[in-house]
């Protein structure tokens, strides 16, 4: 190896460090901050380094904000949509891929444009709809509308596409019916799809923020989302309290993506949803 | 076939049955609903009354409509080419040989997995006027403050930037996706013909990575359209409305100004637009691939 290349690596591994420094900074700042006393954020002159380091963000955003109601709202929503899309989506994946009924294609069409629907067009229908039913302003309202998932569904039926036939076809055999067949054998052998919708609908349900805004009212019916989004409007310059919160919004996603990183990026790279 | 084809016929309606539901109460039927809507002047307090095509005469007459559009379009022009390079510069970072690719993976993907209402309030902290790091540093290097959130120069660059922190990661998993599907084999030859890093990159990976590349922008494109949430956490549409996108007028249309037909009206030019969108670059962009 001669110099020039060595200086040339050297330079390489500088400049990534670099762009990881700069990367992870406002998170180390979002932590920084939240460990702060108010009295040291607020000021006019650059002070980096706190003069002591203190919980009392953490104490004062559990106690005198409604982040922990909002973080349950928001765990609560998550995986009753999560359980009920799989629900919804997976029999309807199975009906695509393994049975032949009348309509089966034109179905299939219909449901995968469901795909180009923007949400953003469905609020103001979807808005009166609710409000017709009387379920404005509950937990249900930010559940209902994300159940049909038309791309959990394509990932869901071509997984099922490649289970062989011959393995119902025996179950058939000893005499069990579809919905056996169904649960013991197609349900069983589809974890991976099934894990990766799971975690797409979960997702989406966390991040949902413009339909919970509208649909919810009450404050401490909020999602972890839209609470925090008040936040700033409501504790005005406490910043690091405000930091603070988002902070302990983020715990639960966090857990989430350390536990399922492997899905989570196999599932991007498969399907490219954006959230 | 062991099962009677009659079966097949009442499994296929049953297994379907709870997802029709849902799809067609929640999905098909606002998405007809919203059109009808459209065709009213629907006060949610009054009595609705058919206009025909009035609110649509009327969103073109609508200024707020022209800039809250121009705004969008803003937006997206600001942050799509952005995010693809950065995607791309990223996904060649981990995909390459360095020792330090894993940790780059996470970290420039990790900005992703928060909420976007963490990630606003997050940087409308670091570019807060008086306090923000950002500015803080500038003054202490001996530079005027910056008006991130308040100048109307800067705003939308800087809710812009945000959104490229956040997701740039996103696209860096789909490039390294796509770059990972090139045959060893083709970079092998290349380095025995003796060419160059940057003429592996620029001759072999970037058009053997088009398709990715295609997929990218389309989302891409889509998402930015739809922006909402940074903007409404970061500027409140502020400053003097210079920031207010067509998903926020739509929303304070319908829900500040409670008109419904009016609301639902911009809702339909937004999709439209988002069709006619994904349908030409598919076209455009598809075709070039195979020539």
């Amino acid at each position: 190896m001669n110099g020039n290349t060595t200086v040339r690596r050297s330079l390489f591994r500088f400049l990534e460090v670099l762009c990881i420094l700069v990367w992870l900074f406002p998170l180390f700042w979002l932590i920084l901050t939240s460990l702060k006393a108010e009295g040291d954020v607020v000021t006019r002159t650059l002070s980096f380094w706190p003069k002591r380091l203190t919980f009392e963000n953490y104490v004062k955003a559990f106690t005198s904000t409604e982040i922990l109601r909002w973080m349950g709202n928001s765990i609560f929503i998550s995986f009753v949509t999560m359980a009920v899309t799989l629900v919804v989506d997976a029999p309807m994946a199975y009906a695509f891929a393994k049975i032949r009924f009348p309509g089966k294609s034109i179905l299939f069409w219909l449901v995968m444009a469901g795909m180009m629907i923007p949400f953003q067009v469905l609020i103001i229908p979807l808005y009166l709809q609710f409000n017709a039913m009387g379920l404005i302003n509950s937990l249900a309202s930010a559940i209902i509308p994300r159940l049909a998932l038309p791309i959990g569904i394509f990932i869901m039926k071509q997984f099922y596409e490649g289970i062989p036939t011959a393995l119902e076809e025996a179950a058939f055999i000893d005499g069990a019916n579809r919905f056996t067949v169904f649960v013991r054998i197609i349900l069983p052998l589809g974890k991976a799809a099934m894990a990766t919708v799971m975690i797409l609908s979960f997702i989406n349900a966390w991040n949902d923020f413009l339909w919970p805004l509208i649909a919810i009212n009450d404050t401490i019916k909020y999602t972890i989302t839209v609470g925090i989004a008040n936040f700033q409007g409501t504790h005005g310059t406490q910043y690091a309290l405000i930091m603070a919160g988002a902070v302990i919004a983020s715990i639960p996603q966090f857990i989430f993506y350390v536990f399922f990183r492997k899905n989570i990026i196999a599932g991007i790279a498969s399907t490219g949803i954006k959230g | 076939m062991a099962i009677p084809g009659n079966k097949d016929t009442r499994d296929g309606l049953l297994f379907s049955l709870p997802f029709l539901i849902v799809f067609v109460i929640f999905m098909i039927f606002p998405l007809v609903f919203g059109l009808i809507i459209s065709f009213f002047n629907w006060n949610i307090l009054g009595t609705p009354s058919f206009i025909g095509l009035e609110n649509y005469f009327a969103l073109f007459r609508d200024s707020k409509f022209y800039s809250s559009l121009w705004h969008t379009f803003e937006f997206v022009l600001m942050t799509t080419p952005a995010l693809l390079l950065l995607g791309f510069a990223m996904a060649l970072a981990v995909t390459g040989g360095s020792p330090l690719k894993g940790v780059m993976e996470n970290v420039f993907f990790v900005p992703y997995i928060f909420s976007m209402t963490v990630v606003s309030t997050l940087w409308a902290w670091i570019m807060q006027k008086d306090f923000g790091i950002f500015n803080q540093l500038l003054v202490a290097t001996g530079h005027g403050p910056v008006g991130w959130l308040t100048n109307e120069k800067m705003a939308m660059w800087s809710v812009a930037l945000t959104t490229l922190w956040w997701t740039a990661g996103f696209n860096m998993v789909l490039f390294s996706a796509g770059i990972k599907q090139i045959p060893k084999e083709v970079y092998e030859s290349a380095q025995i013909d003796g060419a160059s890093w940057w003429q592996v990159v620029r001759k072999i990976t970037v058009p053997l990575v088009a398709p990715t590349t295609v997929l990218c922008l389309i989302l891409q494109v889509i998402a930015s359209f739809n922006v909402f949430g940074q903007v409404y956490v970061m500027t409140g549409g502020g400053p003097y409305g210079t920031t207010r996108v067509l998903v926020q007028y739509i929303y304070e249309t319908g829900f500040k100004y409670f008109k419904m037909g009016y609301s639902a009206a911009m809702s339909y030019i937004l999709f439209l637009i988002i069709l006619v969108i994904s349908v030409v670059q598919y076209l455009l962009l598809g075709r070039k691939e195979e020539a």
